[in-house]
């Protein structure tokens, strides 16, 4: 017989909860992120109120505002959604930035050298097709390795993205600079611009699209099956007869095919040009919406707005309260880490050692 | 449970409300001697050198503005990079009512000139760049100094230590090295280090150089490296186009001497460093904001150099420098003031064992090569008299580049 004290905390996973209750931890694990935010602000000197209260101007109040909060949002929304796939079926791709850059270089190329010899539509179907298949084909490197000899898909994807990156910084100092040394590619012709409605560029359109294209795949169709089934256990999948590895290549090609049109996107519609530098993050913070919208695609409209709004809100808060960067940074980093955390205690509940209870017979 | 969720989201409303009511909006100053101007950065102060340099700019032509009683409200935003992020950020500042809006590094330009054309009223100027004097549009503009000027007379104070080594023994005439951190094979960068050249080799016939480019126009560390090898490789004098001091401690780590860009380092390499050469951006600031204030255009592309004192050397560190150096200086001062001496003199340096006869200055059709106007006339290069921005690309005899990819 031996005793062993019960540790003070124990975890236990939540059998069920009640949305009500699921909702009010997300909100005030918002509200108490809001509060720790005030920490920061305080420490430079700064009203914490209205550094909010910037953020929430500087993103929303002018058109001109809302226009740029959007346009940040639509990569973030985009690769999110080519990245649910590969979640959803437990294939950590964290090269959407890689497969992003792949698919700016592909529209680069078009936008750069056949601009004057396409019409302006059918140059941006081939751009965003070409797009597509780059970022796709990108993609399916590391899954064709995962199928074959099962290489870990992690660090696979991973270095992808600076392979792709250093390519483009070949690129930008050579064959496609523009000015001898300066390390700049020109920027694009207008014929090789995406055109705007509602004054941003159409790529809104385009991932608005993508969120209902993608809702039906994952939830309606046999092949978002098998990407399910896949992702809870290869097994059951294999003896249920499916082929996993093409399952998983196909999903990687669909995954990059989308980041190469998000790569698209960007230097098509918001950029203008291509530089190293493309996907900006995008890639790793659109894993941050994609989780904290639970891979459902409509969900993932409102956190990749909410992210565009911190982003861009800071920028302002810089601007007007000379707030350093990494202080804006800090406190969005604050907000996403109580805005993740939260799902933990959604998931699991913790129980204290209660008094007069804390031994506990082990045989 | 109910109740307390209502209670929260209630709360979090609120909350919502009071910040986004927290905030008043900032408006374009009314009072007209009033103005509010942005400077968007590359790096920050921290480097001490680049973006520092426009900073000590920003605050000396703030007082001289003062003086007259002109009030400059600036809005500084630092670290931007060279891509749409710049875009962004001159959409920012002129929403914000800046009325004019300053680009300080070279690749800001073209994410700039996205953004011009839906601000008419607000006067752009883009640092060290060359397409905005030429683009058609009012409100664009361009500014450099004469830096090469600054250049020449920092190669003379190099070549004059160099002079004085052989003299005492310390090397042999033909161990007269010179190694030039260089950012990239870019004109700015070149007609720089020819010009520093041409200076050492007026006063140190034999001196030969090397130019290692670092692809990067600020990476300390890269710097640093670049400047470690060459002096490995026999380089007895160090000098840098790129923006940090790492060069300066990477001379005095191996004893050889240095001369700087931007900013005085003799603080942090005492036993290096000569002297430094930087730009006064203090002289073109007071004139653009002067200019917007009364009413008068804002020049399309301005340069001045070192007679109007855009272009201005850092204190000599007498301690080490040859000596008859400060005499040295203020007589190639006056010569160039007075335009007896130019920089690019054809008679002094040659390409590919011949003369320079013949350069274009500027590019007009877009192919990124330059294809009209004459620089060499009069027996000289003509830098930054077409355009501000440097222009002079030729490889010159006695100076090897030792890695042309970036």
């Amino acid at each position: 017989m031996a005793t062993e004290r019960t540790p003070l905390i124990r975890l236990a996973k939540r059998t069920e909860m009640k949305r009500s209750s699921m909702w009010m931890i997300r909100v005030g694990s918002i509200l108490i992120a809001l509060i720790l935010g005030c920490l920061p602000m305080i420490l430079t000197g700064n009203n914490p109120v209205s550094a909010y209260g910037v953020i929430i101007q500087g993103s929303l109040s002018r058109p001109v505002y809302l226009k740029q909060t959007i346009r940040t949002a639509i990569p973030l929304l985009g690769c999110a959604l080519a990245i649910a796939p590969c979640f959803k079926m437990k294939f950590w791709n964290i090269g959407a930035e890689g497969q992003i850059t792949m698919g700016a270089v592909a529209a680069t190329y078009f936008a750069l050298f056949w601009y004057n010899k396409i019409p302006h539509v059918p140059l941006l179907i081939i751009m965003a097709f070409t797009a597509a298949i780059a970022g796709g084909l990108w993609a399916l490197i590391p899954a064709f390795f995962k199928a074959k000899f099962n290489t870990n898909e992690t660090l696979f994807t991973l270095m992808m993205n600076y392979i792709a990156i250093g390519i483009v910084a070949w690129l930008q100092g050579g064959p496609w600079e523009g000015r001898k040394g300066s390390q700049l590619i020109p920027m694009f012709n207008d014929n090789a611009r995406l055109p705007t409605v509602f004054g941003v560029n159409c790529g809104w359109i385009i991932a608005l699209v993508l969120v209902v294209l993608m809702y039906i795949y994952m939830n309606k169709t046999k092949q978002g099956y098998e990407i399910a089934v896949v992702g809870d256990s290869v097994n059951t999948a294999r003896y249920a007869g499916m082929n996993v590895g093409w399952i998983i290549m196909r999903t990687m090609f669909i995954s990059g095919a989308i980041s190469g049109i998000v790569g698209f996107i960007i230097v098509s519609g918001a950029n203008f040009t291509l530089y190293s530098g493309v996907a900006d993050g995008v890639g790793f913070t659109s894993i941050t919406v994609a989780w904290l919208s639970q891979l459902n695609s409509f969900a993932m409209i409102v956190i990749s707005m909410i992210l565009a709004v911190l982003e861009k809100g800071s920028n302002t808060l810089q601007t007007r309260m000379s707030v350093p960067a990494s202080i804006a940074d800090i406190i969005t980093g604050i907000l996403l880490f109580c805005m993740l955390s939260c799902e933990f205690f959604i998931n699991y509940k913790l129980i204290f050692r209660r008094k007069g209870n804390n031994k506990k017979e082990r045989s | 449970m109910k109740k307390l969720f209502s209670v929260l989201m209630v709360l979090m409303l609120l909350t919502g409300f009071v910040f986004a009511s927290g905030a008043g909006e900032e408006a374009t100053p009314s009072d007209p001697n009033t103005v509010k101007v942005a400077l968007l950065c590359i790096g920050d102060e921290n480097d001490q050198g680049y973006t520092y340099n426009f900073i000590r700019g920003r605050d000396e032509a703030t007082e001289m503005l003062a003086a007259e009683g002109i009030t400059v409200d600036w809005v500084t935003k630092y670290n931007i990079g060279e891509d749409a992020t710049c875009t962004d950020a001159n959409i920012e500042a002129a929403e914000e009512g800046c009325q004019i809006i300053i680009n300080n590094s070279y690749g800001f330009e073209p994410f700039m000139l996205e953004v011009v054309d839906e601000y008419p009223d607000i006067e752009f100027i883009s640092c060290t760049n060359c397409a905005s004097a030429f683009d058609g549009r009012e409100n664009t503009h361009n500014a450099f100094a004469n830096i090469y000027e600054g250049r020449y007379i920092a190669g003379i104070v190099a070549g004059m230590k160099l002079q004085e080594m052989i003299d005492n023994g310390e090397i042999a005439p033909e161990e007269a090295i010179i190694g030039y951190v260089g950012a990239y094979s870019f004109a700015e960068v070149i007609s720089g280090f020819t010009s520093y050249y041409l200076g050492a080799k007026s006063v140190c016939p034999s001196v030969t150089m090397k130019v290692s480019f670092v692809g990067s126009w600020s990476d300390a560390t890269a710097e640093s490296d670049a400047a470690l090898a060459l002096a490995d490789q026999g380089c007895v004098m160090i000098s840098q186009h790129s923006d940090n001091t790492t060069p300066a401690t990477a001379a005095q780590q191996r004893g050889v001497y240095h001369t700087g860009y931007n900013n005085d380092m003799t603080g942090i390499a005492p036993n290096a460093s000569l002297i430094s050469t930087r730009i006064d951006w203090a002289i073109y600031f007071y004139e653009a904001i002067k200019a917007y204030v009364n009413g008068e255009e804002i020049p399309q592309d301005w340069c001045k150099g070192m007679a109007e004192g855009a272009v201005v050397m850092t204190p000599l560190n007498e301690a080490i420098a040859a000596p008859g150096t400060a005499e040295k200086i203020a007589e190639i001062e006056a010569a160039l003031a007075d335009g007896s001496l130019q920089v690019f003199d054809t008679s002094t340096f040659t390409v590919g064992g011949e003369p320079l006869t013949h350069a274009f200055a500027l590019d007009t059709d877009g192919d990124f090569t330059a294809d009209s106007e004459e620089a060499v006339y009069d027996g000289a290069f003509h830098e930054s008299v077409f355009q501000s921005a440097p222009y002079f690309t030729v490889q010159i005899d006695g100076i090897e580049w030792l890695n042309a990819a970036y």
